[in-house]
This record gives structure tokens, C-alpha cells and sequence, in this order.
């Protein structure tokens, strides 16, 4: 039914992925990276189909990617700019950061500028507290966002 | 002091299986699996003194020796890199810049239980650090230390790297495993404990990734000679993340009982712009903070006991007086809100409540008898709970509004912050 | 075999029971609400937790399992304020929805409220918002603000039913129980999961707004939907019927039976009592006449169907006149039946089992057989006389030999080979509780109560005879089986005495050792769907 929601290039990642795993359950989240990785985001379509490629019921699925922040039901821009805000990136004036992206962008924090190239969103300690206030922006860490470092990297980036 | 793990951290030739090996690398590996029984290997650990460094601080070596012996049963070695107790960074340092060090002490951890399957678990936002862990894998695969038969003894083993999704609670063990099976990360009931009943219902030991790393050094040196480093009950070396208003955030690698004072002063360099010391957290963000009279403690598990607080994961988080303490609070109460997995009552409907509470204190809504609920409440979660995480939020909390009572009340009866500005 | 003292009395329990059990036997109830005895354990909601002597912090009792030695406190200082606290959590982001919840009255947040809350609420902040009252399948209603997410309804679907409907979706204080989108809880079995909400969550929503269930009585029956036999219990209201319209039963409930049901029973079950109230129920006995049908008193029926009876023997010999019975009867009236039959020396009986075509069937509790007790025809004997479902009696009735006939319940013309023979009958006698296609044909209508309205037993496939209590009044002149055949076969000077509930019973149970030696279930009051009041009635 809606296994031709899957490209031939994300199905062969995912059978890679089944194959390094004896049970299926356990391949759940590496299939749904993979699906992310290639999306941009997990849709339903594609919620439906790895519960069906997995026999796992569907609500399952849908409780895995609500349950962990990473896996993102609705599509983000193309930059996806995350904030730390927790302890030592706020004691570095993280708010600050967040502030002037949004400004700069337009937007407010949790949003997507129209062109969908840029999405702001605070997050929980990203593990790089030496290098606060950190961000993430897709699987890259930058440190030291300070307003102005902020406008430097959306000068680059844009 | 020499350095262990971090002698070549920011090194990135050190990442490398060619400059590993010149460093005697796998060498320890050899030793344990050609020279040593795996009994041999848990008795060194013990003999070590290595202590649990992801926070809970359960001697490692006692740990390993749980695993059922002489069972047929398969059992496995999980590594815990789920790195996210606010103020921990310090496992990122080690796969970004010595990954043959976690994987030579995977092999030995695993000779020693018996295991054949490694899993290592890195939280999804490492996903740079966790693709060189994989590169350093490959390289060793390529080696011929792991696979099949590795150094012709007939022991096998394999890694496999596993990235988590974003849930600070996969850091609890069980919560770690569940999310392998691919699973909510919702902690088990204990017992079972996973040295009997873990991934798949088969004997684990999971242990975290400073604590793996360690164990090639033991094996080389002796376990005596790296007790002997630290302190009388925490043997050895550990790193310490330092951040806040510190003038050189950064991980330093000291000895187990090294002053608190000393490491903020020493070795992070003071505190910035010459500013007074108010708070310190010592061992990330669950452990109850320090008021400035206090750092002169011991780092090491039994002196933070001594003095209500805990070692935990070392991560230090330094506060100035420029730092408002309710808002630094409410900060960790919208981060224990954030990731409680929401399977126990007290923890799911308390860690909310409180953050709620600090946040109207904050915004001048504060009322009389808002701190004693603040504290009530935590009390009523902490102990309560399946997990450690309840105890976690709560923590803070009791610390916070025991130690810094008067600016809380500045703020909920003058709607004034005293933090300098 | 461990030992262990639980508040101060030692109990011997099996390896493995766990503390809530072993409590449990000694009468000691452990307040809880993800603890149920037929789900996996949560472990969860916090209620249960107990002070276990050198257990450095309270262990949740439903977890905990027993061992040697063991000492268990469940009310101590800590233990009240554990509950108290948890209740507190739990009722912080609840809403004061109780006027207006169906679950008032049968709500463990009330109960546990009363014993271990009664504080001043502390929680100064905003409830947490959430979607209120929609449906989620045909029969069930979900409130997410009312949920305390102890996960029973998500674990029936994933252990007992099977059907994986339902998820707990989100993290922390933002978990919800959901289904997919599009997505229904419409399996066999959905409606338990309205039974095991120990909250307002899950209410029914035939139930909705129909009544305050301390307004409802409560009997102990048995379903009559398939040869299952569930346990069952029959809520109904009789003493405020302008509350509901002048429905009497609102609403039927599993009765725990480890051995028949468990805590369980299916929808079809749980909304099968329709009929009871439905309007083609024949309310007074009826005789067909020239000019149409015309309502008879009871003694006069009775009267004629005697006298119908008699004529026939008298003039065309025993064999003239046949009963036609149905598995829906009970042991007591099929024996009845027997007595009198014997009595005229009539041997022309049979049942027709229309559950010999089997319907759904499942694992687990529906039966192909939606008959209740096609067992008790058999072992009454009535089974080896039957011939292809009495297809022998149409044959008979075409050829003139059998000239009238007694039909029990069933509609007759259903089956094609009756359809024809009934036209050539002389007197058929219809009796039944409620009207169809043979009762229309028939020329006398007795009007006989439901399983509801008499007291009895059916035999489930298991061969246990399991013994219902009569909850409400026959509707109109209506009355149970047993009772229209001792007065008809007073008219054949037959004394009223063998007739009698208990002799009938003695009676059945001496002539036919089956039903001495099975396994007679009394209706016992236990209710399986919500063990709070039972273990504090039995407390």
C-alpha cells in the first residue's frame, strides 16, 4: 500500500539497516534517521510505511517519533538553527542569540522563515557547555554565539 | 600530573589508528586478551577503584562481576553515550578526539564479561562525534581488531554504532536499552538488573564512556597504580567539564579529590571579568549546588556525599553574582519538564508544577508559601519515582531554595532581583 | 513458598506473588490505579507503594514480589503521605469535572481522595489544556484531560484484545493516550477498556449522561450472547426511571470469573440487552380470532393453551402435539418443559440450535455458538432425540401426524422447511419474550421473561452451570418459562411443588448427575470491573 512512499534509494538503506539487525524492532530508529536524513522530516506516509515494513503497529511508530525530540513529524528549513538554552549557554546570554536570529530572520522562535530555508528553535544542553552559547545548526555545533557571530553565520549560510 | 585520556585531545593526528598505535596502542587489548583471564581483568578493575563516572558512581569491577559466568546465554557490552546531563561534555571530548581509547577499552570490558556484541549509544545530536567514532571503528575493523579471531586467540567481537533521537532520559540505563530495542526510552523496573535481564533480555553491563576508556590504562599500568592517583575510595583520574562564568570552560583531567577551588581557580583560571563566585553546580545540573563558602571540598565521591551533594557526572557549572538563581533554576526546571519521559506520576506532573511555580516567581506573580511548596513538591518526587531522574529535578530544587533562600524571597515579596548587574 | 508479614499478619504465598497479591488475600487492600490483576505490570502511577522493612525508600507493592521473611507496612506515616502526594500530582492537571463526569460515584480519584487527600489544593497554577470528550470508536468516549495516563486501556489493547489501537504519544507531561489518525478503537472486546479506566477518561457512550451510578442496582447474570456464559453484571435503574427515559437497564458489566471470563466480556455482550426493553417485546397474551388479534388475561391464556393441549391428546393421541424448545432457555425451564411433558406423556420434543452455523468466533472469549445454553439441551437429553435441527417435525407437520405444537423463542419460519410446514399446523402455541414471525402466525401468545427478569442457569460449552438472578420485574404480564409450564400443568392437576425454584433444581440435580457433579457457579457479587469496591466491600 504505501511502501511506494519509500524511494529505491531510502529502501536500500533501509534493507542495509535490517541486515545488521536480527530483529527488526531494534532497527526502528536507524530506519527513521535514515528516512529523516532523506526527507527532511517523517510524514505520515512515511510513518505508515515503516510500521508496515517493520509489522509493528502504527501507533508505535507514532509514539517514537513524538516521544523523541530529534525525529520531526513536520519539516524544518534548510537550515535548522538550535539554540541551547539550558544553564551554562544561559549564564553566556543564550536568550541573546536567539533574539538576534529571530530579528534578523524575521521569525519567531519554533519558526520557519517562508522560504523555508531557515527554522529557529531553543533546545536542551547540547552537551557543549565549553563552547556556550552553543548551537546546532543540522549536525554541526558552533560555539560562542554571540549576537554578532549569530548575523556572521546567517551571512554565510544565506 | 600526566594526562590519560585527554594527552591528546585537540590533536586530530590523534584520532587516528596509525598515531594510536605508536602510542601503545591496543597494546593493553593484547595484554588482556593473549596474557590475562577475563577474571583477571574484573580483578584489576576492582583493584582500580574505577568508579561508574556517568554519574552514579557504582564501582565498575563489581559491576562486570555480576554478569552471570559459565552461561551459554549471550550477553552484551553497552556503552553509554548518551552525553546530556546539563554541564557534561566530556565523553564528546573523548569520541571527537581519542575514539581507539573507548574502543580498546570496549574490547577489553568485553573480553572480560564475555560479550561478543558491543552497542555503543551516542546521543543523535553527536551525530559529527559519533561518524569519527565510526571512522575509527572502520579503521579498526581494517586492522583486524575486532571481528573474527582478533589477535589470533579466537575471540570475537563486533561494534555497532547506535544514535539516540534526543531524550535525556535515554541516559538512564534502562531507559538506554528500551531505545535500542527501539522503544520509547521509558526506564524498566528493577529488577531485573541488566547485569541478569537487559537488551533483549540477556545479561548487559552497560557502563559509560569515560568509565570504558579508562580500562585500557588500568590493564597497562595495573589497577593499584591508577587507584593510587585519586583519592582513597574513587581511584584514579576523571574529567571534569567546567563551565559557566569561568574564564576557560573546557574538560581538565585531574585526579579523583582535586578541590573544587582548584579547579575553578587553577585550572579554569578564575572566574571572568574579575567577578565574585555565588553558585556551583559540581557534578551536573541533578546535583545540589554549592554556595561559594564550599568549594573548597574534595572532588571525589565521598567528600560531595559528605556535604549533601554529589559527584555525579563532574560536570561543574560555575554561576557569578551577575546570575539570577531563580532564573537559573527555572532553567533546570524547564529542562526536567522538558524530558521527563512521563511514565511516573511525580515526576511527570511534578517536574511541571515546579517550573510552573519558579517561573511566576519570576515573573513578580510569586506568593507567600511558594517556596515551601517548591520544596514540598520536590520532596514528594524525589524517591518516588521508577528512575533517577524524578531525584534529578528535585535536587536542584531543595539546593537552590535551602541555599539561596533570600534571593528567591527578594523576589517573590520585593519583585526585586539581587543578582549583580 | 515464601513468608512474609504484611502489617503484622504472616501469609504463606506461591514463589513469584507479588506484595498487591499476597496483600490482597489477607483482605488487605492496596490502593492503585495502573495495577490490574489481568494486564502487565506499569509500575507507574506510584499508588501502591508500600514501606518494605530495610527497603532504603518505599517499593511499589504491585512490583514488589514476595520473599522469605519479608516485612510490608502498607499504612505507615510515609506511606499516607507517598499517596497523598501522588494523588496531589495527579489531580493537580485534573479537572473539577466531576458534575458533569459519569465516572462520579465509581471514580478512584474520589475514592482514594476521601481516604488518603482531603488536603487544601497548593497547586496555584494553570490546569494544562487538553481535547475533552470525543469519540474514539464506536463505543467509547476519551477525555485526555480526565486521563491519568496509568496506561490500562493501551496494555488491553496491546495483551488482551490484540489490536494495538491505542498509544501514549508525546513526552513528560505532554504524554496523551491517542490512536492514529483515522484510525478507531473498534475491536471485539473495546468496551472493557471503559471498565478498567479507574478515572473518567474512557466513559461509555451509550451510557452518557444517563444515569448517577449511585442511582443503579446492581444483579448478578449471566450473557445469554453466545455458550460462553460470561459473567456479567446488570446495572439497571429502577427507582428513577424519568432519569432515563424509562430504559431500565443502562448498562451490563463483566463480573470476574477466573475460569469462564476473567474480567472480560465483548461488546456484542455488553450491548446485547436491547431486546429486553425493545418495543416488539410481547407485553400480554395474545389469541388469534376472526377478527384479528385479541389480548387475553393471563388465567384465560393459560386456560386455553391447557385446554388446546388436552383436546389434542384427547383426539388425535400424544403424538399429535409436539414442544419446540430453544438453547436460549434455561436449565430450570427446559426441565420444567420435561416434567410437564412427561406428564402428558408427550415425546415429540426437540431443539432447533441456530448457532449449530456458527457465527463470529475468536481465541479468546465469543463462541461460533451464540446459543447460552445448547450444553444444558444436551445433557438434558434432549439432543439425541434431535434429527437435523427437528427438520423431522416439519416433515411430521407436512404429514399430518403432528398437529400442533409448543414453540419456545424461536422464530420457526426462519428455517425454510417450518416456513412451509407451519401453514399446515392446527394450533401452534407461541411463548416468548418478544414478537417475530411464528409469534405473528401463532394462534395463542404467552409472553415469557428474559434472562433478566427470572432466576436461572445456563450451561456454558465448558459444561459449567452458571446460575443468574432475576434483576427487574417481567415487563407487562410476562413471566419466566418455568412458570407459564407449572400453571399450565396445574390445569393437568399437577402439583405446583416440583415446580418450585429450589425443588426444580434438586430435581435436576438428582435425576441428571451432570448437573450435580458440574461445576454449579453461584452469582456471586464480585465485581470484575472495578476491583476498588469489591476489595473494600470484602475488607
Amino acid at each position: 500500500m504505501s511502501l511506494e512512499t519509500l524511494s529505491d534509494q531510502l529502501l536500500a538503506e533501509i534493507s542495509e539497516i535490517l541486515a545488521k539487525h536480527p530483529q527488526r524492532r531494534p532497527a526502528l530508529l536507524p530506519i527513521l534517521h535514515a528516512c529523516q536524513r532523506r526527507n527532511g522530516y517523517i510524514s505520515p506516509e512515511i510513518e505508515r510505511a515503516v510500521a508496515e515494513l517493520l509489522g509493528i503497529p502504527v501507533i508505535d511508530v507514532r509514539e517514537i517519533i513524538t516521544f523523541y525530540t530529534l525525529l520531526l513529524p513536520k519539516p524544518v528549513g534548510k537550515h535548522h538553527l538550535q539554540f541551547c538554552t539550558n544553564l551554562s549557554c544561559h549564564l553566556q546570554g543564550a536568550e541573546e542569540s536567539v533574539a538576534a536570529a529571530c530579528r534578523r530572520l524575521g521569525i519567531e522562535e519554533g519558526e520557519t522563515t517562508a522560504d523555508r530555508r531557515f527554522t529557529v528553535t531553543t533546545v536542551e544542553c547540547l552537551g557543549a557547555c565549553d563552547m556556550a552559547p552553543a548551537m546546532q545548526v543540522n549536525d554541526d555545533y558552533y560555539a560562542n554565539m554571540t549576537s554578532d557571530r549569530v548575523n556572521e553565520l546567517l551571512d554565510k549560510l544565506s | 600530573m600526566e594526562k590519560i585520556l585527554s594527552k591528546h585531545f585537540f590533536n586530530p593526528e590523534a584520532r587516528r589508528l596509525s598515531f594510536y598505535l605508536q602510542n601503545d596502542g591496543y597494546e593493553a587489548a593484547r595484554k588482556a586478551l593473549t596474557c590475562m583471564s577475563p577474571q583477571e581483568i574484573i580483578e584489576e578493575v576492582m583493584k582500580s577503584n574505577l568508579r561508574g563516572l556517568g554519574g552514579a558512581g557504582f564501582p565498575t569491577g563489581r559491576k562486570w562481576s555480576f554478569i552471570p559466568k559459565d552461561s551459554p546465554e549471550p550477553r552484551y557490552l553497552v556503552v553509554n553515550c548518551d552525553e546530556s546531563e546539563p554541564g557534561t561534555f566530556k565523553d564528546r571530548h573523548i569520541i571527537e578526539w581519542t575514539p581507539h581509547t573507548l574502543l580498546e577499552g570496549v574490547m577489553i570490558a568485553s573480553f572480560a564479561i564475555g560479550a561478543h556484541q558491543c552497542f555503543v549509544y551516542a546521543r543523535g545530536e553527536y551525530v559529527r562525534y559519533a561518524n569519527i567514532l565510526q571512522t575509527a571503528l572502520e579503521e579498526a575493523y581494517r586492522a583486524g581488531f575486532f571481528g573474527k579471531n582478533i589477535f589470533g586467540t579466537g575471540f570475537d567481537l563486533d561494534v555497532m554504532i547506535h544514535l539516540g533521537a534526543g531524550a535525556y532520559i535515554c541516559g538512564e540505563e534502562s531507559a538506554l536499552l528500551e531505545s535500542l530495542e527501539g522503544k520509547k526510552g521509558w526506564p524498566r523496573l528493577k529488577p531485573p538488573f541488566p547485569a541478569v535481564s537487559g537488551l533483549f533480555g540477556r545479561p548487559t553491563i552497560i557502563n559509560n564512556t569515560e568509565t570504558i576508556s579508562y580500562v585500557p590504562v588500568i590493564i597497562r599500568n595495573g589497577g593499584e597504580w591508577f587507584s593510587r592517583l585519586g583519592s582513597l575510595k574513587s581511584g584514579g583520574m576523571r574529567l571534569y567539564s567546567v563551565s559557566g562564568h569561568i574564564r576557560k570552560p573546557g574538560v581538565y583531567e585531574l585526579p579523583l579529590g582535586t578541590s573544587l577551588r582548584e579547579i575553578i581557580y587553577t585550572y579554569a583560571e578564575g572566574m571572568r571579568n574579575g567577578r565574585k563566585l555565588k553558585a556551583v553546580i559540581p557534578g551536573g545540573s541533578s546535583t545540589p549546588v554549592l554556595t561559594a563558602q564550599e568549594i573548597d571540598v574534595k572532588m571525589d565521591f565521598e567528600s560531595l556525599a559528605a556535604i549533601g551533594s554529589m559527584l555525579g557526572s563532574a560536570g561543574v557549572i560555575v554561576m557569578d553574582e551577575s546570575a539570577c538563581l531563580v532564573k537559573a533554576l527555572a532553567v533546570l526546571g524547564k529542562f526536567y519538564q522538558h524530558e521527563s519521559c512521563g511514565q511516573c506520576t511525580p515526576c511527570r506532573e511534578g517536574t511541571g508544577w515546579m517550573t510552573r511555580i519558579l517561573h511566576r516567581i519570576l515573573t513578580g506573580r510569586g506568593v507567600k508559601g511558594d517556596l515551601e511548596n517548591l520544596v514540598r513538591v520536590a520532596n514528594n518526587i524525589q524517591g518516588n519515582t521508577i528512575c533517577a531522574l524524578g531525584d534529578g529535578a528535585a535536587m536542584p530544587m531543595i539546593s537552590f531554595v535551602t541555599k539561596f533562600r533570600e534571593e528567591f524571597e527578594s523576589h517573590i515579596f520585593h519583585k526585586r532581583c539581587t543578582a549583580v548587574r | 513458598m515464601p513468608t512474609l508479614t504484611i502489617d503484622g499478619q504472616p501469609i504463606t504465598v506461591s514463589k513469584g506473588t507479588t506484595v498487591i497479591q499476597a496483600a490482597e488475600a489477607l483482605g488487605i487492600y492496596i490502593p492503585r490505579y495502573c495495577y490490574h490483576p489481568g494486564l502487565s505490570i506499569a509500575g507507574s502511577c506510584r499508588m501502591c507503594l508500600v514501606e518494605i522493612e530495610k527497603a532504603p525508600r518505599l517499593e511499589v507493592a504491585c512490583y514488589s514480589q514476595a520473599a522469605d521473611g519479608m516485612v510490608v507496612h502498607t499504612i505507615t506515616e510515609n506511606v499516607r503521605l507517598a499517596r497523598r502526594s501522588v494523588l496531589e500530582f495527579l489531580l493537580s492537571n485534573h479537572p473539577l469535572d466531576c458534575p458533569v463526569c459519569d465516572q462520579s460515584g465509581e471514580c478512584d480519584l474520589q475514592n482514594y481522595y476521601m481516604e488518603f487527600g482531603l488536603y487544601q489544593s497548593r497547586f496555584l497554577e494553570n490546569k494544562i489544556k487538553r481535547r475533552k470528550a470525543y469519540p474514539i470508536g464506536p463505543h467509547v468516549m476519551l477525555d485526555n484531560e480526565r486521563c491519568i495516563l496509568c496506561s490500562r486501556c493501551v496494555r488491553f489493547c496491546d495483551e488482551v484484545s490484540k489490536s494495538h489501537e491505542l498509544g501514549i504519544v508525546n513526552r513528560g507531561e505532554r504524554s496523551e493516550i491517542a490512536l492514529y489518525e483515522g484510525r478507531e478503537l473498534n475491536n471485539a472486546y473495546s468496551g472493557n477498556v471503559i471498565d478498567i479506566c479507574p478515572v473518567g477518561a474512557l466513559t461509555e457512550r451509550d451510557f452518557r449522561f444517563q444515569c448517577r451510578v449511585w442511582y443503579l442496582n446492581r444483579t448478578a447474570s449471566i450473557c445469554p450472547g453466545c455458550a460462553r456464559g460470561c459473567n456479567i453484571e446488570i446495572h439497571y435503574n429502577v427507582l428513577r426511571p424519568y432519569q432515563s427515559k424509562g430504559k431500565r437497564i443502562l448498562r451490563i458489566k463483566p463480573r470476574f470469573n477466573p475460569a469462564v471470563n476473567k474480567w472480560w466480556i465483548c461488546d456484542e455482550g455488553r450491548y446485547g440487552f436491547r431486546h429486553i426493553d425493545a418495543s416488539n417485546r410481547l407485553r400480554e397474551c395474545e389469541a388469534q380470532t376472526a377478527d384479528g388479534v385479541i389480548p387475553l388475561g393471563m388465567e384465560t391464556a393459560l386456560k386455553t393453551a391447557a385446554a388446546w393441549i388436552g383436546e389434542s391428546i384427547e383426539q388425535h393421541g400424544k403424538d399429535s402435539v409436539g414442544f419446540f424448545l430453544s438453547p436460549e432457555l434455561s436449565n430450570e425451564d427446559l426441565y420444567a418443559i420435561l416434567k410437564l411433558a412427561r406428564h402428558l406423556g408427550i415425546s415429540k420434543i426437540d431443539f432447533r440450535n441456530p448457532g449449530e452455523h456458527p457465527g463470529f468466533e475468536d481465541n479468546f472469549l465469543i463462541r461460533g455458538d451464540k446459543n447460552p445454553n445448547r450444553r444444558g439441551c444436551v445433557e438434558l437429553g434432549l439432543y439425541h432425540r434431535q434429527r437435523e435441527n427437528g427438520g423431522w417435525m416439519a416433515e411430521e407437520i407436512k404429514q399430518g401426524t403432528l398437529r400442533m405444537l409448543v414453540a419456545f423463542l424461536q422464530d420457526l419460519s426462519l428455517e425454510p422447511e417450518f416456513k412451509a410446514a407451519l401453514v399446515s399446523l392446527k394450533r401452534l402455541i407461541f411463548v416468548g419474550s418478544n414478537s417475530n414471525a411464528t409469534s405473528e402466525q401463532a394462534g395463542l401468545v404467552l409472553p415469557s421473561a428474559t434472562y433478566a427478569e427470572k432466576n436461572g442457569s445456563f450451561t456454558n460449552f465448558q459444561g459449567r452451570a452458571q446460575r443468574f438472578e432475576r434483576a427487574l420485574v417481567p415487563l407487562g404480564d410476562s413471566l419466566p418459562e418455568n412458570e407459564l409450564i407449572a400453571r399450565i400443568a396445574a390445569h393437568f392437576r399437577m402439583p405446583e411443588q416440583p415446580f418450585e425454584r429450589e425443588q426444580l433444581l434438586l430435581d435436576l440435580r438428582a435425576e441428571f448427575p451432570f448437573f450435580d457433579q458440574s461445576t454449579l457457579d453461584p452469582p456471586d457479587v464480585e465485581l470484575a470491573y472495578q476491583t476498588t469496591i469489591a476489595q473494600r466491600e470484602h475488607a
